[in-house]
């Protein structure tokens, strides 16, 4: 009962944290989890083609994030085995990919630089140089 | 392929003498410029360009791989 108070007061926060919360709102009906880590602000995509987490990570946070890179990690060893390539070789690629169709404006994004930057308003996110 | 970065480098550097038999007026630090400059871009650009094609050549896989996975990606 507590547990579940604290997810649905969580779960509050993150809409409300967002600017344009109606996506947020959206992302989560839609059960989208990393959009919606995105969209919440805590976390953001790295040039690694992994989530990372903005701040300071709760336990609860590390454990929504960990369950997606995890995922993608199989999809990454997949891929990389399919197509005779390097895991981090089709991490990158993806990790380009998102940046330019998946980082919204005010979310967060983690370049090569290794720091945070957020996305400003519509200008598009700069991808590493090999984005090609 | 070897070669022909071998031979632009020889002839960069043959280039390079000729312009200072040329100017010996010029200061010595302005010499030390142009000796040290081709050498770096041409291995960067060397890893840029095997990495590009990397990523070209998975770009519809990758494009397919968020598609069907909206939670993860």
């Amino acid at each position: 009962m507590n547990r579940r108070l604290k997810l649905i007061v969580a779960a509050g926060i993150a809409v409300f944290a967002v600017a344009g919360g109606a996506s947020a709102a959206y992302a989560m009906l839609q059960g989208d989890a990393a959009a919606e880590l995105r969209a919440s602000g805590q976390a953001g995509e790295q040039a690694d083609g992994y989530l990372g987490i903005v701040g300071s990570p709760s336990a609860a946070l590390r454990a929504q994030v960990d369950s997606v890179n995890i995922k993608r990690r199989a999809y990454y060893t997949d891929l990389a085995a399919k197509r005779g390539a390097k895991i981090e070789e089709v991490a990158a690629t993806t990790a380009c990919e998102l940046f330019r169709t998946k980082v919204g404006p005010g979310q967060y994004y983690r370049g090569t630089d290794g720091a945070w930057h957020q996305r400003d308003g519509s200008a598009p996110v700069p991808l590493p140089s090999y984005c090609g | 392929m070897k070669a022909a970065i071998l031979t632009r480098l020889r002839s960069t550097q043959g280039a390079v003498g000729r312009f200072l038999l040329l100017a010996p007026v010029l200061v010595s630090t302005a010499g030390c410029v142009q000796v040290s400059a081709p050498e770096k871009p041409i291995e960067i650009n060397l890893n840029i360009n095997i990495r590009q094609e990397v990523v070209v050549r998975l770009q519809e896989d990758v494009r397919d791989l968020i598609e069907k996975n909206p939670g993860v990606f």
